[in-house]
């Protein structure tokens, strides 16, 4: 549980850390739109590209990137082998009962591109910005919703308290791991009916704790006259520069582009 | 009650879960004025927490009133105003800290009471500068020692400067050193004017209070100036506390007939007593 790393930020000087929240937020909300609604092989390339450059210019370590890979290979695996098979069209080779198709071989590569853009671009977007300016980034984009009476401050206040809370239930729930590892919990046994009774022994006191804990920050909030306001020295803090609105413009070009080539294809 | 000050009238609270014979609190009669330094304490399951969340009406009396200024905390039309004049610090600063950042934690409260942009920053400044820590306030308090945190806890809450602090077992997580900061930091502003209400299980941490509380199974067993309580030895003894060492050495000597001033509070002032008289 320590080494979880989606989501960790990384402190950094490059470019991309210096950028508006909202700018990454705006860009990062493109391309996931834009990878579900138009899965064009054109658009996917254009984002695919820059995605990697955008890990280049974060200075993201490629070894890391490909290591983080591993904790969602099967998931890549079972979609890609999916379509492959499960898509009718011509069969390139056989496998027993089941054939791979072109079309499957196509479609499961374009799932592929997709997982595989949604993953990097919201791990990019969260190594680079810090919980403190990804809520100011989102509150300050969605500031316009409440004037429908859509509860956004408090749902703000909800995300940036996970955030703030997130290390310290991994803490808890390491302390709690390495007390039912001294009474005998099996975390690595081979059977696993044991490893799962293990990790049970965790989540059981992890949730308690959490529940108590969200009680005493109910309290906490309520003693310090929590109305649900805006937060706005966060959103004083956020500067859109030149540079800023130069990205959005040209991934709202390279998307639009995109789109043309595919319905003109 | 129109007099200024904390009023308990006749509390009683119990829990819904709790069995019937064991009440939170029973029958709590109390007033506590403005500039006071109130230590409550008694051992654990006593009822401190209780006692110290009606204060500014967290939790609601089952029976009786708790008044704050003359505002009545059963209304919840006052409860706004009641939670601005008392401000509450707990006891594990993890689960009052809120924000990802330092500076962010101690506008928490600041921007719930809509004040504007630049009060906010002048108060944040204040308020770090108050507990030393200026240098941390673009920092996580995820990366903050625990002394630390209770600082920031301490810092949100006086920067929205309540009339009345409240601090419930705020020195149950600390080291020594970060304990003794934190008592030098309440005596400082109890010195300044400010009404002090401190829960603890250790006595030790009350002797700068001017009255003490002892609270057990709900209800007050004992209260008077630190020097007054702590010498019912007996007393204490049959609810599972001991006075601080100061005040069982004080208590040796009177018991041998050396008469001791009652005001003395720390060990200085015991040595600098004993020294002027030989």
């Amino acid at each position: 549980m320590v080494g979880i790393k989606l989501g960790q930020y990384v402190q950094g000087d490059s470019l991309l850390h210096s950028l508006d929240p909202r700018t990454k937020i705006i860009c990062c909300a493109l391309m996931v739109l834009g990878v579900l609604i138009n899965p064009d092989w054109h658009l996917l390339i254009f984002y695919l590209l820059t995605t990697a450059l955008a890990m280049k210019i974060s200075g993201m370590d490629w070894h890391f990137a490909s290591r983080s890979l591993r904790s969602i290979r099967y998931l890549l695996l079972i979609t890609f082998a999916f379509q492959a098979v499960l898509t009718p069209g011509n069969p390139v080779f056989e496998l027993g009962l089941l054939s791979v198709t072109r079309e499957g071989l196509r479609l499961g590569s374009i799932n592929l591109a997709r997982l595989l853009i949604l993953y990097f671009v919201s791990m990019v977007l969260l190594r680079t910005t810090s919980p403190f300016k990804l809520s100011a980034g989102i509150e300050a984009l969605f500031l316009p919703l409440s004037k429908l009476k859509i509860p956004i401050h408090d749902f703000i206040t909800i995300l940036s308290i996970s955030f703030r809370f997130i290390p310290t239930l991994i803490d808890q729930a390491v302390v709690i791991k390495n007390a039912q590892q001294s009474r005998g919990a099996q975390f690595d046994a081979p059977k696993l009916g044991i490893r799962l009774k293990s990790y049970l022994a965790i989540l059981i006191p992890l949730f308690e704790t959490s529940l108590s804990r969200a009680g005493d920050i109910g309290e906490a909030m309520d003693s310090r006259c929590y109305t649900g306001r805006p937060n706005q020295l966060r959103i004083s803090r956020l500067h859109m520069k030149p540079l800023d609105l130069a990205i959005i413009v040209f991934l709202l070009l390279g998307s639009a582009l995109g789109t043309f080539i595919s319905l003109m294809g | 009650m129109d007099i200024e000050g904390i009023e308990l009238l006749d509390v009683s609270k119990k829990y819904k879960n709790a069995r019937a014979a064991n009440a939170a609190l029973s029958n709590v009669n109390l007033t506590i004025l403005p500039g006071q330094y109130v230590g409550i304490t008694g051992v654990n399951g006593s009822g401190k927490s209780t006692l110290v969340r009606l204060l500014n009406g967290l939790i609601q009396p089952g029976r009786g009133k708790v008044y704050v200024d003359g505002l009545d905390t059963s209304n919840p039309g006052h409860l706004p105003l009641i939670r601005r004049l008392v401000g509450v610090v707990f006891q594990n600063p993890d689960n009052q800290l809120l924000s990802p950042l330092v500076e962010e934690e101690i506008a928490f409260g600041l921007e719930n009471l809509d004040l504007p942009l630049q009060e906010i920053s002048r108060r944040i400044e204040w308020a770090l500068q108050l507990v030393g820590l200026e240098a941390m306030k673009h920092h996580s308090p995820n990366l903050l020692s625990g002394g630390q945190k209770q600082k920031v806890a301490l810092a949100a809450v006086l920067a929205m400067k309540p009339k009345y602090l409240v601090l419930d077992e705020p020195t149950s997580m600390l080291d020594t050193i970060s304990r003794k900061e934190l008592l030098d930091q309440l005596k400082t502003l109890h010195g300044e004017g400010m009404t002090i209400i401190l829960s603890s299980h250790n006595p030790e941490d009350l002797v700068q209070a001017d009255r003490i509380i002892v609270i057990d199974q709900g209800s007050i067993h004992l209260q008077g100036a630190p020097w007054e309580v702590y010498r019912q030895e007996a007393e204490l003894a049959a609810i599972g506390l001991e006075p601080p060492g100061l005040y069982m050495l004080l208590s040796h000597l009177t018991r041998n007939e050396y008469s001791i001033d009652g005001g003395i509070k720390t060990t200085a002032e015991l040595v600098q007593y004993i020294c002027s008289r030989l």
